[in-house]
């Protein structure tokens, strides 16, 4: 519509006389450039992670007990642990956070004080830092609500930490759904609730998948906030009120504290990463699954 | 899905609830809460592992987060038996405290670090900044980059009482947490000076990490000469509690302090004490 008004060729002529060939082409070039320093930088971590590591991970490494503070044996219960860990941390953020995510997106409108107020102090958690969730989970869950040292209060401290970031994506997700979506759906009959449930949330889903992955990713990595909730023990859990080892603070604590912990560090930040990318993978296929293949069915 | 998700959901409900259950009745056959600091959690945590194979029904669950934590924790009733990396000071006289091993303090620096000795009052300077280049201690010509432990670690207080140093006259160029991390932090850079524990010290020197423990009064940093009590720089690892300890905690105590986990102090680089 713009081109419209504008004389024929403009993008042509002007666009040369402002921005000769050499000049596009060195900027392709810094863009290529800063692509490939991206690249680099995560491709160095995960070969240094590979080259150290490698060599440690078994299966038996992978299931067994640890031995002598973790300089022998494996990592069989930290994997549990921190498997327990997320899943309560997102059996109570996802239901949380796309309820809230719905709220602020569809029913308050923008200039509400309610609105701007959620919206802010959900601002201003995501920028806290991760051992002051630590600090608060230890004295709220553990102690006024009794839970000690449990894998139980560790997830439902990263719940607290990682539900800023899922909110707002999802928020954006569902902001990013078109209008016509919700004239269409009006025009139908569908009343708001389903059509938020059938219509927008499946949408949305790019939306839910990047919040997943950024607060599965920021959960998974945490010790700070974990050192202090669900602790340091390594036995096998046998309930969500034992306290358990993630894998994050068993990576730290071999690579900080122990002497001659390095090699099993490495080999339990290998383990840590392939976790990550199969963990994120299946939440986006899980997402986009039962999300994407309900808008079909409607 | 959502037939899933509420599997998923009771699931966990009934663990919780499976949990709780299990947390009372093991109460009655004995669980204790141990928290303190880093550089001893590792040893109490193998203690504690060996403890549970001659006691299968006891739970010992032993927490981190440094030898203050520890006291407030004991005090506060939060957990039945404190770690402190270093000797029971006056302010905490109404505690009581069990001695389960010994851990000696030593200087370090790079393996390149031409410097083979440092006098009390050079290290002093160093510190304090009176002496800000090696070559004043007959180094290479290069700025000394001084490595200080953070605020509330042991292994700080040991080197400042040591020295008869005050925490605000130390002029530090890295401050950093845990002893790994400060055998690192020099292990990586030629000018830099810090201080650690000895066992590990010891142990990354002789596992070619870059660096090299400095004698301390003509006497070398080794396990053997902390043991024998020649070595200057020494601080206590010690269990504590806010009450007599009785039943559960005494036993784990005098487990503790038995002639039974002697190898594991060994294993992780500490002193153990001659009895």
């Amino acid at each position: 519509m713009v081109e419209a008004v504008l004389p024929a060729g403009w993008l042509d002529n002007s666009y040369r006389s402002v921005c000769p060939v050499w000049l596009d082409r060195c900027v392709t070039l810094c863009v290529w450039g800063v692509a490939a320093a991206v690249t680099a930088v995560f491709v160095c971590i995960v070969g240094d992670l590979v080259w150290h590591g490698i060599g440690q991970v078994s299966w038996s490494f992978i299931v067994d007990l640890p031995r002598d503070a973790g300089r022998a044996g494996g990592i069989g219960p930290m994997i549990v642990s921190t498997g327990l860990i997320l899943t309560v941390c997102l059996a109570v953020s996802v239901p949380v956070g796309l309820g809230t995510a719905v709220l602020l997106a569809e029913f308050s409108s923008d200039h509400r004080l309610f609105g701007v107020l959620v919206r802010r102090s959900l601002d201003v958690l995501a920028g806290v830092p991760s051992i002051v969730f630590g600090l608060f989970g230890s004295a709220f869950f553990c102690v006024y609500l009794r839970m000690g040292y449990s894998i139980l209060a560790g997830g439902l401290t990263l719940a607290c930490m990682v539900l800023p970031i899922l909110i707002r994506s999802v928020e954006a997700g569902i902001r990013s759904v078109p209008e016509e979506y919700r004239l269409g759906a009006a025009a139908l009959g569908l009343t708001r609730g389903r059509a938020v449930w059938h219509l927008l949330l499946p949408a949305a889903s790019p939306g839910v998948i990047v919040g997943l992955v950024l607060g599965i990713g920021r959960a998974i990595a945490e010790t700070a906030a974990l050192i202090f909730t669900s602790g340091y023990v390594t036995r096998m859990p046998e309930s969500l009120l034992d306290s358990g080892r993630s894998l994050s603070i068993h990576i730290y604590d071999l690579s900080m504290n122990v002497a001659g912990g390095d090699a099993n560090a490495y080999a339990t930040a290998l383990v840590l990463m392939v976790c990550l990318l199969v963990i994120n993978w299946v939440a986006s296929v899980v997402a986009d699954g039962c999300l994407c293949r309900r808008l079909i069915r409607v | 899905m959502a037939k899933q998700f509420w599997c998923v959901g009771w699931l966990l409900v009934f663990m919780a609830a499976n949990g709780g259950c299990g947390g009372e009745s093991s109460e009655a056959i004995g669980k204790l809460v141990v928290t303190g600091s880093s550089t001893v959690a590792p040893l109490v945590a193998e203690i504690a592992k060996r403890f549970e194979q001659h006691y299968p029904h006891v739970r010992i669950d032993v927490q981190t987060g440094g030898s203050s934590r520890g006291i407030s924790d004991v005090r506060r009733g939060l957990a039945d038996v404190g770690m402190v990396s270093r000797a029971i000071t006056s302010d905490e006289a109404d505690l009581y405290g069990y001695l389960i091993a010994l851990d000696g303090v030593c200087v370090i620096v790079h393996r390149d670090n031409p410097v083979r000795e440092l006098t009390d009052k050079q290290i002093i300077d160093i510190y304090t900044g009176a002496i800000t280049n090696w070559r004043a201690v007959s180094g290479r010509d290069t700025p000394i980059v001084v490595v200080n432990k953070a605020e509330g670690r042991s292994t700080l207080e040991v080197f400042l009482k040591h020295f008869r140093l005050a925490s605000d006259r130390i002029k530090a160029s890295v401050i950093i947490g845990d002893n790994q991390q400060g055998i690192k932090t020099v292990a990586g850079n030629p000018a830099a000076i810090g201080y650690v524990s000895i066992g590990a010290a010891q142990y990354e020197a002789e596992h070619a990490a870059s660096i090299k423990i400095l004698p301390m009064g003509g006497v070398a940093g080794t396990v053997e000469n902390v043991s024998s009590g020649l070595f200057p720089l020494v601080r206590p690892l010690n269990l504590i509690t806010n009450d007599e300890p009785i039943e559960l905690a005494r036993q784990f105590i005098e487990f503790a302090c038995s002639d039974s986990v002697r190898d594991l102090v060994m294993e992780q680089y500490f002193v153990a004490l001659s009895r």
